[in-house]
């Protein structure tokens, strides 16, 4: 591959991811305003500021996908936002019908940007389109195909650099203008050739910055819908410079001081705009350089429409007068930047080698002690390990706080499918959503996504009974869903909800007694029944329910929560509905931990796991059956020793160590041989499938390449349950 | 040093129990010699334990354990070769591992029905390198990427 192919790959590369991106905010925005319109069909006035957001919506889509050559997505964002246009301007009310269509439009350009993405076949988009050229058929002149763009030649100035500029900017403006600078709106479109050629926006860019000053940047959207870069650039360099420049995809125009009289100046040609000065009362502010120094350009204000300055630089040196508007009443953008999840992904990993630095730096100066104690530096050695730990620990803080997103950005997506699924089986669901400002890991929700939309639509599919179904249960036709999330200390519990027929354990429980999931006398409480229905392969359901759960689906939601480090719980009543509880942890990385040595192994168990610790002599163990207990604050306590559940040699005679997990009759003690420390640990998933077993959570490293395996107590209280049960040791 | 074939690919050779065998060195993301391998309860006989690569991790096969062979001893040529392949990060013990070689992938031959000793369920097949043998590997077989093996990822 030649250098220029694969720079230019490497160019149309990073286009397009940031093309992706852009696409994924504009579709959210765009699903929140149709929502938003949806709720206030037949309430009289539409709020017009959702409706220009999401036609800008479109009209941003559009533009993107015709850049980067996605055609399909161009030409529906292209029919929506045409539609959308009609509204906009009042020409059209809004039905349900129609909102129908956009909605299902919108769906379908995810669909079509996702497959592209993908390099899959895309959906055929044939009909929507049609069916979008209908709303507007019969309106208001039916939206023309975008008109090609026009030759490089021909001037416009770009209508972002027409845009009232920001105080910063004016002042800057008016500095240049006292040194004698000039002010040009310099307009850059990128292209494959100028690309080739080696020519984009960041040698413009720096072309610019060469020769003058760069008070102003942004991209912007073309009225024929192209993408181009607006400059505003101030400079005393000879405007034939500018000329130069033609061949690379530049055009130009003179900044003028004043502002343009209306936003629909933006389209009109730089004759007008420069006709402005002409009725201006004070032409000695403006610093409007020849238009005589400007040659072939055809709509160049040639005219010079008696407010011309003389040519070249200097203006009057009195500062002029600059009237800057303030940016209109939409709302102004908080500042963000956008990251990428791997950069923060990496900078989590140096702060986690921080923190096992620390933890080493304390276990040598724990070792020294003894003999370092008397060494009138060591308190200042200790304080400061104490104030790094604590340091560090915010900094951990910190860096997981970059990650967090807010929940609802997930619910709003659910909302979707969950009025398709509604309205596909015929149900009448409310949802309710809570809670949706509830942050949490980007990486954790990105995760969660399927998991929550498969658990969305099981309770839409099997949950909630049809309207006629819940009448003649004395129930409200429609049916109630609920989303709700909430912080919880460490963790963030998310709840989906129904109030639908819930499951009926009985038949559940012959089902999996059948297909040898479980003892035939085995009564199913409600762990037992949602581990029932996340075994691989287990459906209640035949094949042929393509909506939601095959047996596949709750597997993975099980899976997934867990190799997020959370937990799955149950609750349903026949007749009731349904509750599956999501607890999943904030902090996803670092833990304090014990670390302990069972059958000559060191493993780490979760500091928050465990209630207590209790060292025990072996005869004190009382053997019941297959079980040990242990007397433990006037009741009995289970215990499990790890080292057999692990088949790992066991060290009889020595004292053990019982680490007290679980709570109240749930409760067991998981004996250890050794309590080696407790430091915090880095916690790293493993998720190979050979190496998942039961009972661990995951790995992590002590400083010493050594992978040391963490312990999931949950499922370590869950194979105890299993091995009572079945009557092993 | 490379052959004059315009399709060959690059393979990696390794040794185990006196055979020799390839695998493509597109898969292959490292090669280690043997470090800590931490043991994993209740995993299938043929897997070490796990070890810690790149930040990541990784479980290691025994492939001598996988193809059937007693285990030995480790030694100083005994070495880690890690494959990435199906998204599945991989680590095979093997006895020794050192050469690299260009392969004509015309020049291999579909495994023969009933290779003794070893189920030719692991090899994608056999290749001559002038009077020696090469089993090629099949690493989707050996990691176990069959259906019911793998949970959905």
């Amino acid at each position: 591959m030649s250098t220029i192919e694969s720079a230019d790959e490497a160019f149309l590369a990073s286009f397009l991811e940031d093309y992706y991106a852009e696409c994924d905010e504009h579709l959210a925005a765009i699903r929140r305003g149709l929502l938003v319109l949806e709720s206030s069909l037949g309430q009289g006035q539409l709020d017009q500021n959702v409706v220009e957001e999401v036609f800008r919506g479109f009209h941003s889509l559009k533009g993107l996908s015709g850049m980067v050559g996605v055609k399909p997505a161009e030409q529906l964002a292209h029919h929506a936002e045409s539609y959308l246009r009609l509204l906009r301007r009042k020409e059209i009310a809004l039905n349900a019908d129609a909102l129908e269509a956009v909605i299902a439009a919108t769906r379908l350009l995810e669909q079509v940007i996702a497959a592209w993405r993908r390099g899959e076949p895309l959906p055929d988009f044939a009909e929507m389109l049609a069916r979008l050229s209908d709303l507007t058929a019969s309106k208001a002149p039916a939206a023309a195909p975008p008109p090609p763009p026009p030759p490089a030649a021909a001037a416009a100035p770009a209508p972002a650099a027409e845009a009232p500029l920001a105080e910063e900017e004016s002042r800057r403006l008016v500095a240049a203008f006292q040194m004698g600078k000039q002010a040009w709106q310099i307009t850059f479109t990128p292209s494959r050739d100028l690309a080739q050629r080696g020519i984009n926006v960041n040698t413009i860019r720096s072309r610019l910055q060469e020769q003058g000053e760069l008070i102003r940047a942004a991209p912007i959207i073309t009225p024929e819908g192209g993408i181009s870069f607006a400059f505003l650039w101030a400079t005393d360099a000879d405007p034939s410079v500018l000329a130069q420049w033609a061949e690379d995809g530049i055009r130009y125009a003179p900044h003028l001081a004043v502002p343009a009289a209306a936003p629909a100046a933006a389209e009109v040609a730089a004759p007008a705009a420069a006709a402005v000065p002409a009725e201006a009362a004070a032409p000695a502010e403006v610093a409007a350089p020849a238009e005589a120094a400007i040659p072939g350009e055809a709509a160049a204000p040639t005219a010079g429409a008696g407010a011309v300055a003389p040519p070249g630089p200097s203006p009057e040196p009195a500062p002029p007068p600059i009237t800057v508007s303030r940016p209109a009443a939409a709302a102004l953008p908080t500042i963000v930047v956008r990251v990428d999840l791997a950069r923060l992904d990496d900078l989590m990993q140096m702060v986690g080698e921080l923190v096992i630095s620390r933890a080493r730096l304390e276990d040598n100066l724990r070792q020294m002690e003894p003999i370092a104690a008397t060494i009138p530096q060591w308190h200042t050695l200790q304080e400061t390990n104490l104030a790094m730990e604590r340091q560090l620990r915010d900094l951990r803080e910190g860096v997981m706080r970059l990650r967090l997103v807010p929940i609802g950005e997930a619910f709003e997506r659910m909302q979707f499918a969950v009025r398709d699924l509604a309205r596909d089986s015929g149900k009448s669901v409310a949802l309710s959503l809570s809670g949706q400002t509830t942050e949490i890991d980007k990486y954790v929700v990105e995760r969660m996504l399927d998991p929550l939309m498969h658990l969305v639509r099981n309770a839409v599919s099997h949950g909630l009974e049809t309207p006629a179904e819940r009448v003649a249960a004395g129930k409200p036709p429609q049916g109630r869903l609920a989303l709700r999330a909430a912080t919880a200390g460490d963790a963030v519990v998310i709840e989906i909800e129904d109030d639908g027929r819930g499951m009926d354990a009985g038949q559940i429980a012959a089902r999996a007694r059948a297909a040898g999931l479980i003892a035939a006398d085995a009564e199913l409480d409600m762990a037992g029944l949602l581990d029932v229905i996340c075994a691989p392969g287990f459906s209640t359901r035949d094949e042929a329910d393509l909506a939601s759960g095959r047996g596949v689906g709750m597997t993975v939601v099980r899976d997934t929560v867990q190799e997020l480090g959370g937990t799955l719980a149950l609750w349903t009543e026949p007749g009731r509905g349904t509750r599956f509880t999501i607890e999943l942890p904030l902090t996803l990385a670092i833990v304090d931990a014990l670390i302990v040595s069972a059958g000559g192994q060191t493993f780490a168990m979760p500091q928050p796991a465990v209630r207590e610790v209790l060292e025990v002599q072996p005869t004190a163990l009382m053997a019941i059956e297959n079980n040990e207990l242990i007397a433990h604050r006037g009741g009995v306590l289970p215990v499990i020793r790890l080292a057999r559940l692990f088949n790992l040699p066991d060290e009889p005679g020595r004292a053990l160590y019982l680490l007290v997990i679980g709570a109240g009759l749930n409760a067991i003690g998981v004996a250890v041989n050794r309590i080696l420390g407790q430091r915090e640990i880095v916690v790293r998933a493993v998720t190979d499938p050979l190496v998942r077993v039961p009972g661990i959570a995951g790995a992590t490293e002590l400083g010493d390449g050594r992978v040391v395996l963490i312990l999931d107590a949950q499922a370590l209280a869950r194979l105890h349950r299993e091995t009572v049960g079945r009557g092993r040791p | 040093m490379p052959a004059n074939g315009t399709n060959s690919e690059p393979y990696i050779l390794f040794e185990l129990a006196g055979t020799t065998y390839g695998v493509r060195s597109q898969v292959v993301q490292q090669m280690e010699m043997i470090e800590h391998i931490t043991p994993v309860p209740n995993a299938p006989d043929f897997v070490e334990g796990v070890v810690f690569l790149r930040g990541q991790v990784i479980p290691a096969i025994n492939l001598r354990r996988r193809f059937g062979f007693p285990k030995i001893p480790y030694d100083l040529r005994t070495r880690l070769i890690v494959v990435r392949t199906g998204g599945r990060t991989v680590g095979l013990i093997v006895d020794s591992a050192r050469e690299f070689v260009p392969l004509d992938p015309a020049t291999i031959q579909p495994p023969p029905e009933g290779v003794a000793g070893l189920s030719g369920h692991y090899l994608a097949g056999i290749a001559t390198l002038g009077e020696r043998l090469v089993l090629i590997l099949d690493p989707d077989a050996v990691i176990g990427q069959e259906a019911g093996l793998t949970s959905p990822a």
